[in-house]
């Protein structure tokens, strides 16, 4: 689904991803995990072709998705037609919409016959926090309701394809349960998930396969048990 | 007392119509862009040229004998002058504005090229017209309608009306369409707007649209209330409505079109009481010291609604 071809990329003159490679198959959860700086939300930004100055720029590599090259496809495309959605590191809610209206926002590019009352349904069954604060300013909303409504927002672009930033960052621990339950439902309702963590033993517990990545490079890859395993992602990642 | 009482507060209605249209137009630009867009005022002067050569064309060419109702003439001139400032707008934000977005130019560059975008109109518009300025036709009779001595010339009640139609059009854009949700949102966070599937340019683009449009029926307006028009005419009431949107909390329409009144009442009332000399003096004074007292204008807030 997902092919990531020696990818290099970087920040002004700054490179940060020095040829990473990896693959996300149909109806799998990959995790990547890695320390902080080490270039994970610079892959998922290259990934949504998103702009500078924020996001890096590609200088080599390739991002396939079934088959096409997106290093091409603008951001909006990437989310309007090819359908894969972002997450972002620190949720980026339009804190001065009400809930809804942040759910809302999310289908400006779905179709006209597409059933936004069913994907509303099925947020709100979700996470029925939300729900309960529908009308509410999103600004208003705690850490860990709006990164639900981050979550939300992404499902109700329609994607078949979900990257996440570290989605349990600032949570408190049920919250983090929650979270990861509502990921496990998707994915069994045909979401394929890529997701980054900080917390690398929820991640890999969670996901099918995983990705080490280490100041711009792939250092180790395995199924979620083999990395947990793996001595040195023990030792540097989980804490010996 | 009374009449001129009243006759007052009508002449503070008509110029704060004109400021909060104009005021209006920085203010959606600013939501959008973080961009005080310093050459709007000189979008005004173009509007209020455009008026005028259009109406001149179709005196000459199309209504040749006359006869030719002003109001019908409004209505043809409205819309096209409003088109052709729109594809202004578009043009100075696709060429100044937009180049320098896509390199991640610091918001100071793109300031101080909206200064230049803003004296390239004005001379471009001395090169072609020359210093002497330009009489605005007549096409809509001046009536006055009267009633226990207070005088209202029916030009000043389109003013105000068109002042009050457009924000309410302008409102009901903003609150209850999509592209109007994706104004709002974007002023609050650019970056996530691409991840909802919406182009940043289309709604930049729409937004120019929208700010050139009100320039344009004020720029038209005004060429009809003060039929003088000169190349730097866009830039003191550019400048007042600039500072109106900012009183009046740069960051909401709401607070953008009562500025513009806010501006328009102090004026008028320094005029009642002092000499007009003193004027801009004393109501820049006052604007000051109303900054100085609520930084964020009346309806600025910290980081919330931006439109
Ligand atoms: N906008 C930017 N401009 C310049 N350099 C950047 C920018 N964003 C990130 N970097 C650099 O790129 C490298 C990778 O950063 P990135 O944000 O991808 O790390 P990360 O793995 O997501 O870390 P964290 O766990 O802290 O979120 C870092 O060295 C960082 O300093
Ligand atoms: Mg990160």
């Amino acid at each position: 689904m997902l092919e990531i071809k020696d990818l290099k990329v970087r920040y002004g003159n700054i490179e940060a991803l020095h040829g990473i490679s990896f693959t996300v198959d149909k109806g799998e959860i990959v995790t990547l995990i890695g320390a902080n700086g080490a270039g994970k939300t610079t892959t998922l930004m290259s990934i949504a072709r998103l702009p500078r100055p924020e996001a890096p720029t590609v200088i080599a590599g390739d991002i396939i998705y079934d088959g096409e090259s997106l290093l091409n496809v603008s951001p909006d495309v990437v989310v309007a037609e090819k359908r894969i959605a972002l997450v972002p590191e620190g949720r980026h809610i339009f804190g001065n919409l009400s809930v809804q209206e942040n759910l809302q926002i999310a289908t400006y590019a779905l179709d006209k016959d597409a059933n936004v009352k069913d994907a509303y349904e099925k947020v709100y069954s979700l996470f029925p926090r939300l729900y309960e604060r529908r009308k509410q300013r999103s600004e208003s909303l705690s850490g860990g309701e709006q990164q639900m409504l981050a979550v939300g927002r992404a499902l109700m672009t329609g994607s078949n394809f979900i990257m996440l930033d570290e989605p349990s960052m600032g949570l408190a621990p049920v919250l983090v349960y929650d979270m990861f339950k509502a990921l496990r439902q998707m994915n069994e309702e045909n979401m394929t998930i890529l997701l980054i963590e900080q917390n690398a033993k929820i991640a890999l517990e969670f996901a099918h396969r995983g990705y080490v990545i280490d100041t711009g490079e792939i250092v180790a890859s395995g199924t979620g048990k083999e990395l947990m395993e793996n001595p040195d992602v023990k030792k540097a990642y989980l804490g010996g | 007392m009374f009449t001129s009482f009243f006759q007052n507060i009508i002449n503070a209605l008509q110029w704060g119509s004109f400021y909060s249209m104009i005021a209006l137009g920085y203010c959606l630009v600013y939501g959008v862009l973080r961009l005080i867009n310093f050459a709007h005022g000189d979008i005004f002067m173009v509007a209020a040229y455009l008026g005028f050569i259009f109406i001149t064309f179709l005196f000459k060419y199309i209504f040749v004998g006359g006869g030719v109702s002003g109001w019908l003439i409004l209505a043809i001139t409205l819309p096209v002058v409003m088109f052709f400032t729109s594809v202004l707008g578009v043009f100075i934000e696709r060429v100044a504005y937009r180049p320098l977005r896509e390199k991640g130019a610091h918001r100071l560059y793109v300031v101080i090229t909206a200064l230049m975008v803003g004296l390239i109109l004005e001379n471009g518009n001395l090169a072609l017209f020359g210093a002497s300025s330009r009489k605005f036709p007549a096409i809509i009779h001046r009536s006055v309608i009267s009633f226990s001595g207070v005088h209202i010339t029916n030009l000043k009640v389109l003013v105000i009306i068109a002042a009050f139609v457009t924000f309410a059009f302008l409102q009901a854009i903003v609150n209850k369409t999509k592209i109007g949700m994706a104004m709002r949102a974007i002023s609050y966070d650019k970056f996530a707007i691409p991840l909802m599937g919406i182009p940043v340019n289309k709604v930049i683009v729409f937004t120019f649209i929208l700010g050139s449009s009100l320039a344009a029926v004020a720029g038209v307006l005004f060429g009809m209330s003060y039929p003088v028009l000169n190349p730097y005419m866009g830039m003191i009431i550019g400048w007042k409505a600039f500072i109106a949107a900012v009183v009046g909390g740069i960051g909401d329409i709401k607070g953008a079109f009562l500025g513009g009144f806010l501006l328009g009442f102090i004026e008028i009332l320094i005029v009642s009481f002092f000499s007009s000399n003193l004027k801009d003096l004393i109501s820049f004074l006052i604007l000051l010291i109303i900054l100085v007292i609520k930084p964020t204008g009346f309806y600025g807030v910290a980081k919330s609604t931006k439109i």
